[in-house]
C-alpha cells in the first residue's frame, strides 16, 4: 500500500498552492478553536455554578418581597398572581411563603447578670428552604423551649459593634446556643410566656425563625388582625445568576439580595463570549469546511485524467478515494489537536487567575469539549470522505 | 470464458448492415478460458473498439459480452476494478503509460495495485529478457515508442490475469524483439494457465493459436 501510496503522490497532487492550503488550515485551526473555547467556557461556568461549594451557599434560594414605593405602602403582600407566575418561571425550583408573626412578642433575658428586653417579631418557612439542620426544628405545646434561628449577622453585629460600645462581652455561636431566654406573647386573649432558645444562625435569611408548628398555633390563638397574604417568599433557583430571573424581578418591582444576583452580570458577559466565540468559529468553520472541500475537487479536477487511466488500469475507485483521503484528512487531525492544545493552555490561564481570587476551577480541559472536538473530527472525517467520494465518481462516469 | 452474444458496435453498424464476414461482428461465440485466439483484421474494421469491449471500455453497441457470468456493460466501480486486477490484463494499442512516471514506476504501479502476483526480482528479469533495464529509471515520456511498448508489455505481466488482451501489441517491434517479447507473454500466459486475444493487421505464427478469426 505504501509503494502504491508513493506512486499515487506523483500522479496526483494537491492542487492548492501552499500559501492558500496553509491559510485555510489556519482559518480552520481558529474556527475550531473558538468552537471548542465556546464549549470549554460553558462548561467553566457550569462548573462555577453547580460546584458542591456554590451548589449550597446561599446563592441558591432567594428571599423575593415587592420594592416599596409610595404607591404600595402597607400593602407589601404577594398577590396569589405573582406567587404562581414565579412558581411557573423556569428559574424556579422550589417555592417557599415567609409567613409572618400577626401577634406582637418580646424576648427577654432569665437572668439579671446578662438582662436584655426587646419587642420582636417572627417568620416561619418550609424546613427544607433552611440552611440550619436541627433535630429540634419543631414545636409542640408541651416542648420544652421555642427554637429559633437568627441570621447570622446579628451575632456579627453584636460581636463586633455593639459589645464593643456597650462594654459586653463577646459572644461565641456554642454560647449563644446555651442560653434560654423568655419569650412573650401578647394577644387580645391574654399573654404567653415560653423558654425560647436559638438553635441555628442562617446565612440564607434575615429573619428570626421560628418552627411552622409554632407559628400557625401563635396565629391562630394570638392573631390581632387577619391579614392575607405573605408579604415575602423564598425560592429555590439553580442559577441565582440567571439574567432572566433579574430582568424577571425588576420588571415585576420585586427585591431580593443585590449581591446574590449580581452574577447576572457576569452570566451576560459570559454569554455574550459563549455566542460570539460559537456563532464565529460556526461560521468560520463552515467557510473552512467549503474551502477544503473546493480544493479536494480542485485537485481532482486538475488529475481528472490521471484519476481516468488509473481506473481504466485497474485501480479501484475506492483505492483512490482512500489515498485522497490520506493527503487531506490528517491535516485536520492536527487542526483539531492544535485547537484542543490552545484550549488547553486557555483553560490553564483561566485556572490560574481565577486561583489568585479563591475562585475554584479545573486546571483540565473538560471531557464535554474532548467529546466535541471528537464529534467534529467525525463530522471533518464525513465532510472530507464524501467530497472526495462524489468528485471520484463524477469523474469516472 | 467470454460470451461475445451478437455484439453490433454503434460505430460500425452501417458498415456490418452492408457486409458482414466477420466471425465475431453480429453472431454469437464463446471463448473458452485458456484458448489463446489471434484476430486478424484490416485498418478501420474494429480491432481497438472489440479490444475495449472485451475490457469494459466502452458500451456503445448492442448484443452482450459475458465474462465469468458478468455483463460487462453494466460492470462498474469496485467490481469492474477487481476484474481488471486479478482476471483481465490488457496491452493497449496506444499503450496508456503515464508520461511524468519512470518506466519502473508505471510498471510497479499495476504490480502493487492489487496484492503483488510477482516480485519486483522478476520484473527486472523481465526487462532483462526484453533488453529495457536501461531506461527503468527514465520518464516513459523520453523512451522510444518501441520501448515504451515493451514497458506496457512488463506492465500486462506483472499482474495475476486469467485472459490477456492485445491490441496490436509489436507494431513498433522489430522481427527478434517480437519474437523474445511473444516467447516471454507465452511463457507468462502458460504460467497461468491463460487464455489470450491478439489483434493485429496480419496473420503470424508468434504464438500456438487454438483459434484464428476474421474480424
Amino acid at each position: 500500500m505504501t509503494q502504491l501510496h508513493t506512486i499515487l503522490k506523483k500522479l496526483i497532487r494537491n492542487s492548492a498552492s501552499r500559501t492558500k492550503y496553509t491559510v485555510a488550515i489556519i482559518g480552520m485551526s481558529i474556527a475550531v478553536f473558538l468552537l471548542l473555547t465556546a464549549i470549554q467556557i460553558q462548561v467553566d461556568y457550569n462548573q462555577l455554578l453547580n460546584s458542591k461549594s456554590s451548589r449550597d451557599s446561599i446563592a441558591n434560594f432567594l428571599v423575593i418581597n415587592k420594592i416599596l414605593t409610595d404607591a404600595n405602602m402597607g400593602n407589601s403582600t404577594l398577590e396569589d398572581s405573582i406567587v404562581n407566575d414565579i412558581r411557573q418561571q423556569p428559574f424556579t425550583e422550589a417555592i417557599g411563603m415567609l409567613t409572618p408573626s400577626k401577634f406582637k412578642a418580646s424576648i427577654q433575658s432569665n437572668s439579671s447578670h446578662f438582662p436584655f428586653y426587646t419587642d420582636i417579631s417572627f417568620e416561619s418557612v418550609p424546613s427544607e428552604f433552611i440552611d440550619v439542620a436541627d433535630a429540634a426544628w419543631t414545636w409542640n405545646e408541651q416542648a420544652e423551649y421555642v427554637p429559633i434561628i437568627i441570621p447570622t449577622f446579628f451575632l456579627d453585629m453584636y460581636n463586633f459593634q455593639f459589645s464593643l460600645s456597650q462594654n459586653l462581652p463577646q459572644l461565641t455561636p456554642a454560647i449563644v446556643k446555651m442560653i434560654v431566654f423568655k419569650v412573650n406573647i401578647y394577644g387580645s386573649t391574654g399573654t404567653a410566656t415560653f423558654n425560647g432558645k436559638i438553635v441555628g444562625f442562617s446565612d440564607r435569611i434575615s429573619s428570626m425563625l421560628v418552627p411552622q408548628e409554632f407559628m400557625q398555633w401563635g396565629n391562630s390563638k394570638f392573631a390581632t388582625k387577619q391579614s392575607g397574604n405573605a408579604s415575602r417568599m423564598i425560592i429555590r433557583t439553580k442559577d441565582p445568576g440567571n439574567p432572566k430571573l433579574a430582568d424577571y424581578l425588576s420588571k415585576h418591582q420585586l427585591a431580593t439580595d443585590a449581591d446574590k444576583t449580581r452574577f447576572s452580570k457576569y452570566r451576560k458577559v459570559v454569554d455574550a463570549v459563549v455566542v460570539i466565540s460559537g456563532i464565529t468559529g460556526g461560521l468560520m468553520l463552515a467557510f473552512a469546511l467549503l474551502v477544503f472541500s473546493l480544493f479536494i475537487q480542485l485537485t481532482i479536477a486538475s488529475c481528472k485524467e490521471e484519476i481516468r487511466l488509473l481506473i481504466i488500469l485497474g485501480a479501484s475507485p475506492q483505492q483512490l478515494a482512500k489515498f485522497i483521503f490520506k493527503q487531506f484528512y490528517p491535516a485536520n487531525i492536527w487542526m483539531v489537536f492544535v485547537a484542543i492544545l490552545g484550549v488547553t493552555i486557555l483553560q490553564y490561564f483561566i485556572h490560574q487567575l481565577l486561583a489568585a481570587q479563591h475562585i475554584v476551577l479545573t486546571s483540565f480541559t473538560s471531557i464535554y469539549t474532548l467529546l466535541s472536538a471528537l464529534l467534529l473530527l467525525f463530522v471533518l472525517w464525513w465532510v472530507n470522505r464524501n467530497s472526495i467520494r462524489h468528485s471520484i465518481y463524477s469523474k469516472i462516469n | 470464458m467470454f460470451i461475445l452474444d451478437h455484439l453490433n458496435p454503434f460505430p460500425l453498424a452501417d458498415r456490418l448492415t452492408a457486409n458482414n464476414n466477420s466471425h465475431i461482428w453480429n453472431k454469437y461465440l464463446q471463448l473458452n478460458d485458456g484458448e489463446w485466439i489471434k484476430i486478424t483484421a484490416p485498418s478501420g474494421t474494429g480491432k481497438t473498439t472489440l479490444m475495449h469491449i472485451l475490457y469494459a471500455l466502452r458500451s456503445d453497441y448492442t448484443g452482450n459480452t459475458i465474462f465469468n457470468q458478468h455483463n460487462l456493460r453494466t460492470l462498474a466501480g469496485n467490481d469492474l476494478s477487481t476484474i481488471r486486477q486479478y482476471n483481465l490484463s490488457v496491452i493497449f494499442q496506444d499503450l496508456k503509460l503515464f508520461p511524468l512516471l519512470t518506466a519502473k514506476e508505471n510498471i510497479e504501479l499495476k504490480r502493487v495495485l492489487q496484492t503483488p502476483y510477482c516480485s519486483s526480482e522478476r520484473v527486472y528479469e523481465m526487462a532483462q529478457t526484453l533488453g529495457v533495464t536501461h531506461i527503468l529509471e527514465q520518464p516513459t515520456s523520453i523512451c522510444s515508442y518501441g520501448e515504451q511498448q515493451r514497458i506496457a508489455i512488463i506492465r500486462a505481466l506483472v499482474q495475476p490475469f486469467n485472459w490477456l488482451i492485445m491490441d496490436e501489441p509489436f507494431s513498433h517491434l522489430d522481427q527478434a524483439n517480437k519474437k523474445i517479447a511473444a516467447t516471454l507473454i507465452a511463457e507468462e500466459c502458460i504460467k497461468r494457465n491463460a487464455g489470450l486475444i491478439i489483434t493485429d493487421l496480419d496473420d503470424d505464427d508468434l504464438f500456438d493459436y487454438s483459434r484464428k478469426l476474421i474480424l
